[in-house]
């Protein structure tokens, strides 16, 4: 018999992962359906569960000078009722599922499920996002791209859980979010794309791209945007064929019930392109 | 007199808004017992050995050597058993039932049970034909051989999935010794019944049948819950204990009957004004498994082949095809959507092949009042299509927008189709199968009830019988019931499908009330019956498919306006707008419900819903990976009914159930179509699709 705990506080939850080996649920919006059984009978878990979603000390919106601090059980709506988080999040966490599922699912939860499917991670990347890991022997701050590893894999501890999530701010000016669900609502992503600028007359200072379901992780490649910092607008034009070229070699899609490798690769490109000539067509 | 059109209250609306409706997962007995099924991995195989576990006390296995009468379901083919015997011939293929009190025990014996196959070759195309029909009307050879110029073009069409609100699911139990009785989310109580009585070889009285709430059927409910019930009645017998057998969702997408993939070959003889003298077509539809109810399906395809068009010189043929993959069966529309596809497509590119605007070259060979129909019956009663296509286009600025989309790089477009559909069975059905019959029973304290097999599945079917009866009677609603079917009680006014129920129950239902007020005897009993007499005018031959087919006809245009993003290629539907003529309304808000439902689910057809199978196996098998649309994906929906009351239905009315869904998909396709400059000859035109079509990856 699996044994299912709920922990009055933080405190107590982190007690719990040093001495045993435990599922955590935050929303469950994501485990549940993994571990789900026929009608009326409780769903397959193979190891104890721990349920934290009552830990009202996780769930919290900071801003401070440079950085935005999100509490791990801070769910989804709660986000999207916050008046100043930037756009380009809102954007994407307003793709996720319906509202049901966003008034419990987390952004702790999807980080930790780490689907490659994943909509609310997306902008965390474009963002240098970090993600503060805890356990009883103490913290850790872990870049976003270090905390997932692969499709469903993790370099969370079992004895560790998210706090928070640390993001960035940018002074980007000009940013984009895209799903390419096929259905507008209630749908897993088979292409998306975040990008974001700063622009400042005619130069840009920062052009960043995230793309999503199209990889066994997020993509985001710096060395690419490397290359176009200090461009001016006028002179990225000549830079698109180079730029759809570096990136068509990191995208590796699959071929699955919901879409094909071929169209995953040609709209993630077109995704990048027609940021690229937005930015040139505002100038 | 007042208009039997305008609305009142839904007669199950509280029951489902306060959730006190019982649907059939929601029964509870004492000594409640579950059943799940042991199902085939193969797509075709010989099965070699069964090893159960040691089962523990008070649990049963049930397969088909505890059948008592006929191993298959009493369907139109007899070819579908009701457990496999020796061979499986699709993933998913019922081999055994696991009763017993614990579900997890069950599901826990289930996964121990070892099953040797010898795999054999499975087929998915289509090769093995297994029901052959045909056609002709005028003189086709004639035609073709003086024709100017021949075109052909292939239509083809995928699955598509009811999607209904609950799963299939029965509730079984004995009364008495003998005697088993099924609550069930069903269409179809009577073909539930007698398929039933002819798996248990046993009486009429033996067998009860009640149906429970039903949240959606769409054909799903009509004939495959007879093979539930026939496997759970056998189970009942066996264990003699109340079970339980839902199915979950997966289960259910994997296993049960789908709308047939289609592949439709059309053949034009023009002439040299460019107008079309004669028309071959050939339907091929992939049956699944089993034959079961395909050969319906195809004729109903086959009669829709001119849709709204007169042509008099037909050759039509089709196949049915058996393929080692899950059964497919009924679907709202039962045919039509693919050969209303295949034949409005058709229509608009012999147009654009002739470089004639296609709105004028459909106007050219549009049906009329008094024409031969596609089997040379004729259509008798007044075609309102002039008005109904005037108004639709005028509503939606179709001829403006049809010139502005032409522009390049719009990437926005605009479709529309024409179409009708036939009321109730084909041809002689109602009169030499069907042989419907209603009942109103009256008590001592003049109360009446409404006692037909009749089934509200969310259409509003007990909105309308019931107003039906009451608006005749002239007394108060709360004078007269409408309860669920029960076999012991109703008599059998046939199954709820075919676009039949307010035409022609309704109609019984009218003539019984009737009979009834002008017999009224205030304070005794008194029963009605009435039985379905066939118009005298309807000559129909069953073999060689000529004469009406129908008795009525309704009739339909539907506009569908979109846009195709260049970049992702979804297509955004933008607006919809309809026109039907049903005869009269019934009821005008459950009609308007049925249209936006209707038209929610033959648009998705044609460019959301993808359902494919790999091997044999459904990949499509929950409701995140098959997309129907959901609320926000839905346009803006603009309808309007027409009445052209026909002088046999009850006040006027004609079929409505199907007729919203058989025009969606060439709707949406055309305007896709437009919005992307290349031709679409086959649904769903997912963006996949779209962006091959675009970057002329394919031909």
């Amino acid at each position: 018999m699996v044994k299912h705990v709920i922990p009055e506080s933080y405190r107590e939850a982190l007690i719990h992962l040093r001495d045993g080996d435990f599922h955590i649920v935050a929303g469950g919006t994501d485990i549940m359906l993994k571990y789900r059984n026929e009608a009326d009978l409780p769903p397959k878990f193979d190891r104890d569960v721990l349920y934290i979603l009552n830990l009202d000390e996780l769930k919290y919106i900071q801003s401070e000078a440079h950085v935005w601090r999100i509490g791990a059980l801070t769910s989804y709506e709660m986000l999207l009722d916050h008046p100043d988080l930037p756009e380009v999040f809102k954007a994407a966490w307003l793709d996720i599922g319906g509202p049901g599922l966003r008034h419990v699912a987390t952004l702790a939860g999807n980080i930790a499920n780490a689907s490659p499917a994943a909509d609310g991670i997306m902008p965390l990347y474009l963002y240098d996002a970090q993600v503060v890991l805890e356990s009883c022997g103490g913290s850790r701050t872990v870049p976003i791209e270090a905390v997932i590893t692969g499709p469903k894999q993790t370099a969370i501890a079992s004895h560790e859980m998210i706090r928070e999530i640390i993001i960035p701010k940018h002074p980007f000016n000009v940013t984009q979010w895209l799903k390419v669900g096929t259905r507008k609502a209630d749908a897993i992503s088979k292409v998306s794309f975040c990008g974001a600028a700063h622009v400042e007359p005619g130069v840009i200072h920062e052009l960043r791209f995230t793309l999503g379901s199209v990889a066994p992780t997020v993509i985001r490649a710096r060395d690419i945007e490397g290359s176009l910092k200090g461009l001016l607008i006028s002179e990225l034009k000549t830079k698109t064929a180079f730029v759809l070229n570096a990136y068509s070699e990191r995208i590796q899609p699959i071929d699955d019930q919901r879409s094909n490798k071929h169209y995953r690769h040609q709209v993630a490109l077109n995704l990048i392109e027609d940021f690229m000539t937005q930015l040139i067509k505002e100038g | 007199m007042k208009d039997i059109s305008r609305s009142v209250p839904k007669e199950d609306h509280d029951e489902k808004v306060s959730g006190r409706a019982l649907y059939a997962s929601d029964i509870q007995m004492a000594d409640m017992h579950y059943a799940k099924t042991i199902r085939s991995d193969r797509p075709h195989a010989r099965l070699v050995r069964i090893e159960y576990p040691t089962l523990p006390d008070g649990y049963i296995i049930v397969d088909h050597t505890d059948i008592t009468g006929a191993n298959h379901v009493n369907m139109i083919f007899e070819d579908w058993p009701v457990f496999a015997a020796g061979v499986v011939k699709h993933v998913g293929e019922p081999i055994a039932l696991v009763c017993g009190p614990d579900k997890q025990v069950i599901q826990s014996i289930c996964e121990q049970v070892v099953i040797e196959y010898e795999d054999l070759e499975p087929v998915f195309e289509f090769q093995d034909s297994v029901v052959q029909k045909a056609f002709k009307k005028g003189d086709p050879d004639t035609a073709f051989s003086q024709a100017k110029e021949i075109v052909e073009r292939v239509y083809e069409t995928g699955y598509q999935e009811q999607a209904y609100i609950e799963p299939q699911g029965f509730v079984g139990y004995l009364e008495g010794e003998k005697k088993v009785t099924l609550i069930g989310s069903i269409q179809c109580p009577y073909y539930v019944k007698n398929a039933v009585m002819k798996t248990l070889a046993c009486d009429p009285d033996d067998v009860r049948v009640i149906q429970a709430a039903v949240g959606g059927a769409f054909g799903g409910k009509e004939e495959f819950p007879s093979l539930m019930a026939c496997q759970l009645a056998v189970a009942v017998l066996k264990l003699k204990k109340p079970i339980k057998m839902i199915y979950e969702r997966e289960e259910d997408m994997i296993v049960t009957t789908k709308r047939h993939p289609s592949k439709t070959t059309m053949t034009a003889a023009l002439d040299e004004t460019g107008k079309v003298l004669a028309i071959k077509a050939h339907v091929a539809l992939d049956a699944g498994a089993y034959i079961g109810l395909s050969g319906v399906v195809l004729s109903r395809a086959m009669l829709a082949v001119t849709a709204a068009y007169t042509i008099d010189h037909l050759d039509v043929s089709g196949d049915v095809y058996v393929t080692h993959t899950v059964p497919n069966g009924a679907f709202r529309g039962f045919g039509a959507p693919q050969m209303i596809f295949a034949i409005e497509m058709f229509m608009h590119h012999l147009a654009k092949h002739l470089d004639k605007d296609p709105f004028d070259f459909r106007k050219a060979h549009q049906a009329k009042q008094g024409d031969k129909t596609a089997t040379s019956g004729i259509f008798r009663d007044p075609i309102l299509m002039d008005a109904m296509i005037e108004k639709a286009t005028n509503m939606s600025d179709y001829h403006r927008k049809v010139k502005a989309y032409a522009a390049p790089n719009v990437y926005r477009g605009i479709g529309m189709s024409w179409f009708l559909h036939g009321c109730g069975f084909t041809g002689s059905g109602e009169s030499d199968h069907i042989k419907a019959k209603v009942r109103l029973r009256k008590t001592e304290k003049d109360h009446v009830y409404v006692l037909v097999a009749a089934v509200d599945m969310g259409q509003g079917a007990k909105t309308t019988l019931k107003k039906v009866v009451v608006e005749t009677l002239g007394v108060p609603y709360h004078q007269v019931t409408f309860d669920h079917p029960d076999t012991d009680d109703v008599p059998d006014s046939g199954p709820t499908v075919a676009s039949r129920t307010a035409m022609i129950v309704g109609g019984l239902l009218s003539q019984a009330a009737q009979t009834l007020k002008e017999t009224w005897q205030k304070g005794k009993e008194q029963v009605v019956e009435k039985r379905y007499r066939q118009p005298d005018f309807v000559v129909w031959d069953e073999k060689h498919l000529r004469g009406d087919a129908y008795p009525a006809y309704s009739w339909g245009v539907n506009i569908v306006e979109v846009s195709v993003s260049p970049v992702t290629y979804d297509v955004k539907v933008e607006n919809i707008w309809s026109v039907y003529d049903v005869g009269k309304a019934l009821d005008e808000r459950i009609v308007i419900g049925q249209a936006d439902g209707g038209i929610a689910q033959g648009v998705a057809y044609g460019y959301l819903e993808v359902m494919q199978h790999k091997k044999g196996t459904i990949q499509h098998k929950n409701m995140t990976d098959y997309i129907i649309p959901t609320s926000v994906d839905m346009a803006p929906t603009e309808t309007v009914i027409f009445d052209n009351p026909y002088a046999l239905g009850p006040y006027g009315a004609k079929g409505v159930g199907e007729l919203s869904l058989v025009g969606g998909a060439p709707a949406v396709a055309l305007a896709i179509e437009q919005a992307i400059g290349r031709p679409i000859h086959k649904i769903p035109a997912t963006p996949e699709m779209i962006m091959e079509l675009i970057r002329h990856e394919t031909t």
